[in-house]
């Protein structure tokens, strides 16, 4: 198991366009993947699950994956997290 | 990849429903508005709903949203207007018109079946407004 955590920096958050860029990016590894917040934990592949969390501009995050490639999943939606989805 | 249709007695809202999907899809799936008659005033029509259909469909099935009440009846008959095959893979979203589409939507640009889009749909139901 791989976790790193980060803050959201884009204004929308973790909401929207930005939370469809990011589930679908968490589609494309293998490993199961989950965004804890605080006592909340998510699926990280569940567009339903990550849009009705709706985590704000901010909010730090821990990204934890599991899997033959969890260290390429958490770096890699570590860095859209910390790239701010194009918004910033 | 699953095509999607959007009917609603109103125009603008099947119009402005699918500019908010397309934000989503960046243009990966095809999203098509059915709203309001033939000549454009509120109500629904099977006609036009049939056309989307075919338009929304790449082989791989459409799932259609409905609004309120008659909308489902034109759909139904827009069903029967479809020739056999496509008849097959189309299915009406147990879902909320908005959010129903968009998390669809998301779920369509990621290559996923029909039963699968239909399930992520039906899946925002449960999504609260309050919390």
């Amino acid at each position: 198991m791989v976790s790193e955590q980060v803050r959201i920096i884009n204004p929308t958050g973790l909401h929207a366009r930005p939370a469809s860029v990011f589930v679908k990016a968490a589609n494309g590894f293998r490993s199961d993947v989950a965004v804890i917040s605080g006592d909340k934990r998510i699926n990280a592949k569940s567009i339903v699950k990550v849009m009705s969390t709706a985590l704000k501009q901010g909010t730090d995050i821990v990204i934890e994956a599991s899997g033959e490639d969890e260290t390429e999943a958490v770096r890699a939606l570590v860095d859209l997290v910390k790239g701010g989805f194009g918004e910033v | 990849m699953v095509g999607i249709v959007i009917v609603s007695h109103s125009d603008k809202i099947a119009q402005g429903t699918v500019e908010l999907c397309e934000q989503m899809s960046q243009g990966l799936v095809k999203v098509i508005p059915a709203g309001g008659t033939s000549d454009n005033d509120i109500g629904t029509d099977a006609t036009k709903i049939e056309k989307a259909i075919v338009q929304a469909d790449s082989g791989e099935g459409v799932l259609v949203f409905v609004d309120l009440g008659s909308a489902m009846m034109s759909t139904d008959v827009a069903f029967e207007l479809l020739n056999g095959e496509l008849r097959k893979r189309v299915v009406i979203a147990d879902a909320p018109l908005v959010e129903g589409s968009v998390v669809a939507t998301v779920q369509a640009s990621m290559g996923s079946d029909l039963e699968t889009v239909r399930a992520t749909a039906e899946e925002s139901r449960e999504m609260s407004k309050l919390e």
